[in-house]
């Protein structure tokens, strides 16, 4: 069981959670309302507009592992996140703003349609459906062990009731209105979000004098916490294995390829990739300050944590003054829904389109509904009963999942985008070589010897993609042309 | 040298991050916007 730390109930920050509830679930039904099809609970009926896509990709992009978890970092290891996971991150986002052009005009729904797409074998849709679901499942555990450790640690009530209602919450306004409602929450969420954090921010700013002694606070803490590879700590490959992995993720995170579906067109898949680049590449420049800061503003009232997760709740409970308190829970509470929500509507459509549509290529529209509605509740069930007692730690749980997608999906599917000869079932080996290695080896001791998983996953993908294609290649092969239709 | 009270090296960690983030947005201001070139779709 979790530990958390138990304080006595707030009344402001309990009414502040009870209320963001009431407006989430409203929000859910309002949805349920406008929701008439399959399409509609899937992918917006693919009217979504620049505004909306543009929110939805940032509010989902910040979760409580970012807020929570990026600030623990920093108090362990000062800036060098930025140096190797932010870095990655948001030159991933510039990167998939570059090809989006060609992964909106194929037309297709989810990765696994794109992986079938482009290999012309329908059975890579199960395959690499079944990735997704594996690391869409571990998200939700991670997430919902941040928000509830979280909302413990404010709200003072146990974690064990916690989780449960955070859960029951989301899974409800989710099962509700499908993307219609976590389209709508986002654009709330986001908001709320990069609003709270810049009032944070100027907050702290003020209580430390200026913006430039936050970090220069920073470094008389610990002069390495303000060098970009925290003194040598992080060597030039683990650097370069962490910004692969990361960049990877943007690339082939179910949500990410189902938004992209949702944009009404072209001009607007491109719009919200390069818009959401800018706010979200300026917005955790600030956020890792405000690690910074929160790291300062402890070693200075001689608070201290044991588990860096919870440096910022700390923060929160016994350093700001209980406004600036509450603003903050919102914005965190805002963080976890509008990431977790997202998480949990793909595995809806993974299941319904890429599993249950495989087997079933009859099915009917309402049966697939019924089928997106059941998986969301088995899933978000499931993850919030291993969520109350979790296997790892959310860091940890967060660079598996990295390392674990872009040995899979990187390299094959995107290289089969703009080589239309590339042997398909070369392409459907790679993908699933790169994910038995790149996991593998990974669980088993982070790589071989000095070469780091992501580096094995990706060179195991490549070798078998060439091999695949050499020996495959001199056979005529079924419909390989990925602009076909 | 400190630039906004962090050395030299992790200010260009940071610029770099938010120039890397805003390629996309560059690129569509130039070629989209300014030089008025059409998307792909504008050329079940």
């Amino acid at each position: 069981m979790i530990e958390a730390g138990m304080s006595d109930v707030n009344p402001y920050y309990l009414g502040a959670f009870v209320l963001y509830l009431v407006l989430v679930l409203g929000i859910g039904v309002w949805g349920y309302t406008r929701t008439e099809n399959v399409l509609d609970f899937w992918v917006f009926g693919q009217g979504m507009g620049p505004t909306l896509a543009t929110w939805s990709l940032i509010a989902n992009f910040v979760s409580s592992v970012s807020v929570i978890g990026f600030i623990g970092a920093v108090y362990v290891e000062g800036y060098s996140l930025m140096t190797h996971t932010i870095l990655g991150l948001m030159v991933g986002i510039s990167g998939l703003y570059f090809v989006v052009g060609k992964i909106r005009a194929l037309d297709v729904l989810t990765l696994p349609d794109l992986v079938a797409e482009v290999t012309g074998y329908r059975v890579a849709r199960p395959i690499s459906g079944s990735v997704l679901l594996a690391n869409a499942w571990l998200y939700l555990i991670m997430q919902l062990v941040g928000a509830s450790l979280l909302i413990t640690a404010i709200t003072g009530v146990p974690y064990e009731y916690m989780v449960w209602v955070i859960g029951a919450v989301f899974i409800l306004y989710t099962v509700l209105g499908g993307l219609v409602s976590v389209a709508w929450t986002d654009l709330v969420q986001g908001l709320l979000m990069v609003g709270a954090v810049l009032i944070t921010l100027a907050y702290m700013t003020f209580d430390i004098g200026s913006f430039s002694a936050i970090s220069a606070e920073f470094a008389a803490v610990d002069e390495a916490f303000v060098h970009p590879t925290y003194d040598g700590t992080y060597t030039a490959i683990a650097i370069a294995a962490s910004l692969i992995a990361f960049f990877g993720t943007i690339f082939t995170e179910q949500n990410n390829i189902v938004r992209i579906a949702a944009t009404k067109d072209i001009r607007t898949a491109k719009i919200h990739l390069a818009a959401a680049g800018v706010v979200l590449s300026v917005f955790y420049s600030l956020l890792i300050v405000l690690g910074g800061a929160t790291t300062v503003a402890l070693f200075d009232a001689g608070l201290t944590v044991d588990d860096p997760d919870a440096a910022f709740p700390v923060l929160i409970t016994d350093y700001v003054p209980t406004e600036i308190g509450v603003i903050i829970i919102l914005a965190v509470m805002s963080a976890i829904l509008s990431t977790t929500d997202t998480r949990l509507h793909a595995t809806g459509i993974t299941t319904a389109r890429d599993l249950y549509q495989y087997f079933k290529p009859q099915a009917g529209e309402e049966r697939l509904m019924k089928v997106s509605r059941i998986a969301t509740v088995v899933f978000g069930v499931t993850a919030t009963a291993v969520a109350v007692n979790p296997p790892g730690t959310i860091i940890e749980l967060y660079n598996l999942r990295a390392v674990l997608l872009t040995s899979a999906f990187l390299i094959p599917v995107y290289l089969a985008i703009y080589w239309t000869d590339l042997d398909g079932r070369a392409v459907v080996g790679a993908v699933t070589a790169g994910a038995l290695l790149g996991l593998g080896t990974d669980l088993i001791a982070g790589g071989i010897g000095p070469v780091p998983a992501v580096f094995i996953g990706l060179g195991v993908a490549t070798i078998v993609l060439l091999v695949g294609h050499y020996l495959f290649g001199q056979e005529a092969t079924p419909d390989t042309s990925p602009m076909s239709d | 040298m400190t630039i906004i009270g962090m050395p030299e090296s992790m200010f260009i960690v940071f610029a770099l991050t938010v120039i890397g983030g805003s390629l996309g947005a560059i690129h569509y201001t130039v070629v989209h916007v300014l030089l008025g070139k059409p998307f792909a779709d504008e050329e079940d």
